[in-house]
């Protein structure tokens, strides 16, 4: 069937089927490769993108009941504080996590980070990393999130 | 300039914005798909394979069995220790291995053409453990010259173990062990390979730590010359071991795209992943170390089991890695003596994992330390200084340190985790335990393993690029070799590109394994780009009249006093390039595999790590509260990556200590998947703190000591000291889940629980076929009981309806007997894919308003939608804190996000036996065994009421609605009803739902929602299911209990009224005796099951802080 769906500020019109997952769909029908396979299950974060704004696992979407997704290509911009605080911070390594840890980010800082810092490693713990063992993304997002304009001083 | 300044990984632009391309992300025109066909059984004689109907499915380009490739085996470490084959020939050694592989246009149409394979299996006797391959007449799995399943024995005495003995006042023995693990690197092993038949090249993109390796043993096995092989660069998502040097899909992918011509690309799935490739080599010690009256360590002696698996790999390199750890773990008067023995069993085969062998060795030796200090009243850590390395030192396996600041180490945890201050605490609940460990950098177990190139390419067009042949999985060579040509050549970080693993671009060096990877890059790439600054400084003194010793390379500039001329200016007359390639060598001996006694290593790495923990006595539950990690590195080249290695290496430190296992049923794996996989998530650690205490090491180029894997080594050896601190008990088998420390805690304190089924006729009979499974009803069941999954992949979902009122989604659902509702689709998509739901229509709820409607009703009842997201309803202001609660614990943010009320309440069971595939009754049907009867079924399984299925129905929701009183409606062709939510559940995950109907509604009466309540939960990891929860409601007056509601889940088949506690509460006062002893009320109708009547206790004592927050909460 066809189905139009607006991917990163974009209408775009594409062929899928019913059980077409979003997670494909993203990468296989529309090249966007940033967002990962790690797991295809919704059990590890490597695939979060944002369907209406909210962090989910693309890999259990199916992409027929989808109106609006932003991925890391379309976050690009938006996340550049977190991306630069991610690499300040050594909050990657081997990268594979990386896009689904900025896009959980990203939900996160526009909602405002919770105060306590346990609370933050709640939210981010979705997202697997087994490379940098979590202090530098938590630290990334609370240099982010006092560099956002109209933040919190 | 940056060197020794923390700096930006100079691919952190690509990284962080999803540009880094892996091998899942190149894209070929005309890329096939491959899957492997892989053997069911962990000992089978292959009768035959017929692959023919493969020929008329559509979509195949390809099909592979070792018949179609040369008859040649992996070197892996050469010799007699080359065992395994890519494709298996004429027998299987363990579930999983590689039989066939199939090439074709699409995922589906390769699994479908594995589902018409037909192997014929002789099943032949399986050993699947230590003790069952050693034991007499046990199944033989390779011809070993050792012995019967013993692939390799080491023993080997250092010094004078015999003089060490007599000097001893004290010794300690014990037994430690230290089983599988998986590496779980987040992208999957993979490559793609394409055949060029003009050229005769096969190109490999392929995930892998040491390009050198696979191109030697792809082309080997092909019968290619190395020229042949090339290999391309990838960013490379993780390896930690699992891609060091070559894994299992390479020469698979590699020989499909010759047959095919085209390029065929193989990827791993997770649960191939998990199940299938190397892991950490399960290690059983039995150690005995001696101690003088002065408290110095006098002799050694260790019995080490290593499980081999089916295969040799890197066991044997392992096996002597530790062996020499052992030799050398602190300064040993006497002598040390160890005898290890690699065993074959029929298990996926172990491999090179971060450590090596030394978290093996060192949970058993760093856990002994602490006894025998204990023995002696001496502390901890002044007994580790007054036995530790000092600069200078020979070790007894011939490790000369050059440096070694492990004392300075234990000085800087002592200080910074409060140690006097904590020590002093002991007993208490809260203990600090601490570790040291040693390691190589870079261990010279090859010849040519001390020895690494480097080209430096200074361009006309400005470009300075790097070339290195090694690969960086995530440890942050690229950065390093980019800083120190920076440095050496005076450019600025941002004009240096880096080139890595390509075959035709890079020269010579053996990849990022050992912790070589910045020592040797470091030394290879400054001794090429010094001598590349020689040249250009030699063209500038030529070109600006001056006498070379006067030019100085800076800001991209050769300089000399007020001349200057740009590098790149320097490089046209040379054809627009100067190109300069050198080997480095460092100085190391060859690794001695006949004495074991060799220095082979530039430098040794030390480190010491404290942990302070908090143990649940009453749960068994162990929190670490801090970690700090003091590390001698050496100079730290990046401090920014630095540190992340050692957080990251401590975290999974933590979760070898605490979770992480993979656990086997007659071979198989019953947990191939992170959801079942107790890997740390970021709640479940604390932050690391880490000290970099490291002075230049004067033997190693740039000062470098290594770091990627000694950071994992003390820490789970730290654990354990600090639970004994905590609360007196010693656990020498890791991990040390919650079932451990309370079964330590009872045998210790001599509690024991009876069930007395004897005296419960309803229990006869599940007590009697329990009695009688492992008698021989189990085997039979199994044998003859079960039918084979079906090897066919998911029908395809043919149409997706979006209803958007109830009626008419009750009227798709009844219209179509294979139409199932979605809500998140959470649950629904994964059983798809388990085989455990084949729907052809989906009718989506998503779309029906009046379901995602939250509202409370005037009189103050809650109603929920079933549509209702998880993350709404914890969203939604007038929500109650319980159930905020209760929400939060659920899985994760994004799965919160997704997944409805509904489908929370109505999901399938989670027992990993019956989700990850095995035949059991609930899928098999009436005639197969369960197999959490004498499985693995410590966790996730019921202590209470079970029958022939021993799971638990997974829905925190439902244990707290139960609680509350909850009703739940349901809407259906017939019309409405309203059931009370504990009515919901007929069995574990199974609803009393009939044909065609959908819950509707929950809600939460008004009454209940005035009561106290509170929401706990035992789990392994963040958002994990309950291992046991509990709700407690209470309506308290003047701290009097006048009703109440008391519910366990995953106690239960489906949420457990505990009415007897509820009766205990009724008219009394809740005050902390009270409360001790209700939650003890329910446990006459336990019977739990062998592994887990730990849960008994653990649930009692969830319900006394479940009701103790209800008193607090009543209080305030």
């Amino acid at each position: 069937m066809r189905a139009t769906l607006t991917v990163n500020g974009r209408l775009i019109g594409v062929v899928i089927e019913p059980d077409d997952r979003l997670l494909d769909v993203l990468r296989d029908r529309l090249g966007l490769l940033g967002t990962k396979q790690a797991c295809g299950r919704g059990e590890c974060g490597a695939c979060t993108v944002l369907v209406g704004g909210r962090p989910v696992m693309s890999c259990l979407v199916l992409a027929a009941r989808v109106d609006h997704v932003e991925t890391i290509e379309g976050l690009r911009d938006e996340a550049r504080g977190l991306r630069e605080a991610f690499a300040d911070a050594g909050a990657f390594q081997c990268g594979f996590c990386t896009p689904g840890q900025i896009v959980r980010g990203v939900a996160l800082l526009r909602d405002g980070l919770p105060a306590d810092d346990q609370a933050l490693r709640r939210e981010i713990s979705g997202n697997i990393c087994r490379c940098t063992g979590y202090s530098g993304i938590v630290r990334a997002l609370r240099l982010a999130e006092h560099d956002r304009p109209g933040s919190r001083r | 300039m940056t060197l020794g300044r923390p700096t930006r990984s100079i691919e952190w632009d690509a990284r962080t914005s999803g540009a880094s391309r892996y091998v899942a992300d190149v894209v070929l025109p005309g890329t096939l798909v491959a899957r492997v066909l892989r053997s069911p059984h962990p000992h089978a004689r292959i009768l035959s394979i017929d692959v023919q109907a493969t020929g008329r499915m559509p979509g195949v380009a390809a099909v592979l069995t070792a018949a179609d490739l040369p008859d040649r085996l992996y070197k892996h470490e050469g010799g007699r220790l080359s065992d395994r084959r890519p494709l298996a020939r004429d027998v299987v050694r363990f579930v999983g291995e590689e039989v066939a592989v199939v090439a074709a246009e699409t995922v589906a149409q390769a699994a479908a053409a594995l589902g018409v394979i037909r192997v014929r299996y002789q099943p032949l006797p399986a050993v699947t453990t230590v003790a069952a391959a050693l034991a007499n007449g046990a199944a033989r799995l390779h011809d070993r010259a050792s012995g019967a399943n013993v692939s390799l024995v080491i023993d080997r005495a250092y010094g004078d173990v015999e003089a060490g003995r007599r000097a001893a006042a004290v010794t300690a023995t014990g037994r430690y062990r230290f089983g599988r693990q998986a590496h779980a690197c987040m992208e999957p092993n993979g490559t793609l390979a394409r055949w060029d038949p003009r050229t005769s090249r096969l190109e490999l993109w392929t995930s892998t730590q040491s390009p050198y390796f696979v191109r030697e043993e792809v082309a080997r096995i092909l019968g290619l010359d190395l020229g042949q092989v090339i290999v391309r660069e990838v960013a490379v998502g993780g390896g930690f071991g699992s891609k060091s040097k070559i894994t299992d899909h390479e020469v698979l992918a590699g020989a499909l795209a010759v047959r095919t011509g085209r390029p065929v690309r193989l990827v791993l799935s997770r649960e191939e992943e998990f199940a299938t490739t190397k892991c950490r080599h399960d290690f059983d010690v039995e150690l005995t170390t001696g101690m003088n009256g002065d408290g110095q360590l006098t002799h050694r002696e260790a019995r080490i089991l290593v499980d081999n698996g089916a295969y040799n790999h890197s066991g044997a390199s392992v096996t002597g890695a530790a062996v020499a750890a052992v030799a050398s773990w602190y300064r040993t008067r006497g002598g040390v003596h160890v005898r290890a023995t690699l065993v074959d069993t029929n298990k996926h085969p172990g491999g090179q994992f971060r450590g090596y062998g030394h978290p093996q060795i060192a949970f058993a030796i760093e856990s002994q330390m602490d006894e025998l200090a204990d023995a002696r009243g001496l502390d901890p850590i002044d007994f580790r200084i007054l036995n530790a390395h000092r600069p200078g030192d020979v070790t007894q396996a011939g490790w000369r340190l050059h440096s070694a600041q492990l004392v300075e180490c234990l000085e800087a945890v002592r200080d910074a985790i409060g140690w006097r201050e904590k020590r002093a605490r002991r007993g208490s609940g809260r203990g600090v335990g601490a570790a040291v460990a040693m390691h190589v950098s870079g261990a010279r177990t090859y010849e040519d393993a001390n020895r690494a190139e480097a080209t430096i390419d200074v361009r006309a067009d400005g470009e300075v690029r790097v070339r290195f042949g090694g690969a960086d999985p995530g440890t942050g060579q690229k950065t390093v070799i980019a800083q120190v040509a920076a440095e050496e050549l005076g450019v600025a970080l941002s004009r240096i590109t880096v080139v890595t693993m390509d075959s035709d671009e890079t020269p010579f060096d053996l990849g990022s394994w050992s912790s070589r990877g910045t020592v040797m890059s470091a030394h290879a790439v400054g001794t090429a780009a010094r001598s590349a600054a020689r040249r250009l400084r030699e063209l500038a003194a030529d070109k600006l009249g001056v006498p070379v010793e006067h030019v100085s390379l800076r800001d991209g500039h050769a300089v000399a006093g007020d001349l200057r001329i740009a590098i790149e200016d320097l490089v046209t007359g040379l054809g627009g390039e100067l190109s300069v390639t050198e080997a480095a060598v460092v100085d190391t001996e060859l690794v001695n595999f006949a004495t074991g006694v060799a220095d082979i290593s530039p430098a040794y790495a030390f480190a010491a790590h404290a942990v302070e923990v908090e143990v649940d006595r009453a749960t068994g539950e162990v929190h670490v509260l801090d970690v700090v990690a003091a590390h001698d590195c050496g100079a730290a080249i990046n401090p920014t990556a630095v540190e992340s290695q050692i957080v990251g290496g401590v975290v999974m430190g933590l979760g070898a200590a605490l979770g992480e296992q993979l656990l086997y049923e007659a071979g198989r794996l019953v947990n191939p998947a992170y959801l079942h996989y107790a890997l740390p998530r970021a709640a479940d650690v604390p932050p690391i703190r880490t000290m970099l205490l490291g002075h230049p090491d004067p033997h190693s180029p740039y000062g470098v000591k290594g770091v990627g894997e000694i950071s994992m080594v003390p820490v789970a050896p730290a654990v354990a000291n600090a639970v004994a601190h905590a609360v007196g008990v010693r656990i020498r088998e890791l991990p040390i889940t919650p079932d451990k420390v309370l079964g330590a805690l009872r045998a210790r304190d001599g509690r024991r629980r009876r069930y007395h089924v004897w005296r419960r006729p309803g229990r006869w009979w599940i007590g009697s076929m329990r009695w009688a499974y492992p008698r021989g009803v189990h085997a039979l069941l199994n044998r003859w009981g079960t039918r084979p999954a079906s090897a066919a992949p998911p029908t395809p979902i043919a149409s997706l309806e979006r209803p958007t009122a109830v009626a008419e989604a009750v009227d798709a659902l009844g219209r179509d007997r294979e139409a199932a509702p979605v809500g998140g689709g959470t649950d629904l998509l994964p059983l798809i894919e388990q085989g455990l739901g084949r729907p052809r229509t989906l009718v989506d709820l998503g779309g029906v308003a009046e379901l995602a409607r939250i509202r409370e009703t005037d009189a103050g009842d809650l109603q929920v939608g079933v549509g209702v997201t998880l993350a709404d309803l914890a969203r939604w202001p007038r929500v109650d804190p319980v159930l905020r609660r209760v929400v939060t614990s659920i899985a994760s943010p994004q799965i919160r996000e997704m997944a409805t009320v509904g489908g929370n309440l109505c999901q399938a069971k989670r027992c990993w036996f019956y989700r990850n595939g095995f035949p059991c009754y609930k899928r098999s049907g009436a005639t197969a065994p369960c197999y959490a009867v004498l499985g693995d079924n410590r966790y996730y399984h019921a202590v209470l009421g079970a029958h022939r299925c021993q799971a638990v129905t997974p829905s925190d929701l439902a244990t707290a609605l139960v609680a509350l009183d909850a009703t739940i409606q349901i809407a259906g062709r017939a019309g409405e009803r309203v059931l009370p939510v504990a009515r919901l559940y007929s069995g574990p995950g199974e609803t009393t739902l009939r044909a065609g109907e959908i819950v509707t509604r929950v809600v939460v009466p008004a009454a209940a929602r005035h009561r106290v309540s509170a929401f706990e939960k035992i789990r392994l990891w963040e958002g994990d299911f309950a291992v046991v929860s509990a709700c407690a409601s209470l309506d308290i007056a003047d701290g009097v209990v006048r009703d109440a509601r008391v519910v366990l889940g995953a106690v239960a088949p489906t949420p457990y009224r505990a009415r007897a506690v509820e009766r205990h509460l009724l008219r009394r006062r809740l005050d902390p005796d009270t409360i001790a002893a209700a939650a003890e009320a329910w446990v006459g109708a336990a019977h739990p099951l062998a592994g887990n009547e730990w849960k008994v206790d653990a649930a009692c004592g969830l319900l006394q802080r479940c009701l103790d927050a209800c008193r607090v909460s009543h209080g305030a």
